[in-house]
């Protein structure tokens, strides 16, 4: 398994054991959690612990690009990771903890999580080939 | 890969990067203050993301590797394939816009029923393939 999608795994399953003591913050004091709580639980599971979970994977698994560079052009695909989790801790940090960096913690957030996207579909694009 | 798991997953990708997009906008906003339509954009956000990205992901990846039969087309017959596809991308279109821009109530009904035939048409195909690798393979000599 490459080291990018060992990542991509670990960093999944960090993210849904912190979704998951974020659901209980929710269910135990729902009044005292932060309101920006509620979403960020529901990115924690969708865009930390699944998406993770499918960058990885599909790096792994999906054909291979060439003979010599089987997983595609790597650099994309550290990208989308990298976007992916920087931009997922800094809206959970921005919004669980809203101070005076919170704005520009979520503009990041939002910078590096379409940049996330946008990196991965420029990974797997390529490799998506008919055999 | 097959033609239908390609289709399935650069459409997938392109629901990705597009919902990411209105998920980016809708944090840029808040982050300025700035009055968009928070509930309108945020349900075609999800719409996109749930069911154009994660849900065709997976039906691409699903009609790819799930074991193959031993007899006749090897991925099962491709007609639903193509049903679901057609289905589930007109379900996003119309649930998502028709939420996203406030269309009748029917509209977004539409929508969710296209969703949901989509996800029956990909079980015809794919049911029949939930089983081990190798079963109803002949023994090699």
């Amino acid at each position: 398994m490459p080291l990018l999608t060992r990542l991509c795994l670990r960093a999944g399953l960090a993210w849904l054991v912190i979704a998951l003591a974020a659901g209980l913050w929710l269910a135990v004091s729902p009044m005292g959690a932060p309101p920006g709580l509620r979403p960020t639980w529901i990115h924690l599971i969708t865009v930390g612990w699944i998406t993770n979970l499918i960058f990885g994977v599909a790096h792994w698994m999906f054909p291979r690009a060439s003979r010599e560079q089987p997983r595609g052009q790597a650099f994309w695909g550290w990208v989308a990771f990298g976007g992916l989790n920087v931009g997922l801790l800094l809206r959970a940090l921005a919004e669980s903890f809203p101070g005076p960096s919170a704005p520009a913690m979520l503009e990041a957030a939002a910078v590096f999580q379409l940049g996330a996207g946008v990196a991965f579909a420029i990974h797997i694009w390529p490799r998506l080939t008919v055999r | 890969m097959p033609a239908w798991s390609v289709r399935l997953i650069r459409g997938a990708l392109v629901y990705l990067v597009a919902g990411a997009m209105i998920g980016a906008m809708l944090l840029s906003a808040a982050a300025r203050g700035v009055a968009v339509p928070v509930g309108p954009a945020r349900a075609l956000h999800a719409e996109l993301l749930l069911f154009g990205w994660l849900v065709q992901f997976t039906m691409g990846v699903a009609y790819w590797m799930m074991p193959k039969h031993a007899t006749g087309p090897e991925r099962g017959p491709v007609a639903p394939i193509v049903a679901a596809w057609l289905l589930l991308n007109a379900g996003v279109w119309l649930a998502g816009l028709g939420q996203a821009l406030l269309w009748p109530d029917p509209v977004v009904i539409a929508g969710r029923a296209a969703e949901a035939g989509a996800v029956l048409a990909f079980a015809v195909n794919l049911v029949p393939r939930v089983k081990a690798f190798g079963a109803g393979r002949s023994p090699s000599p």
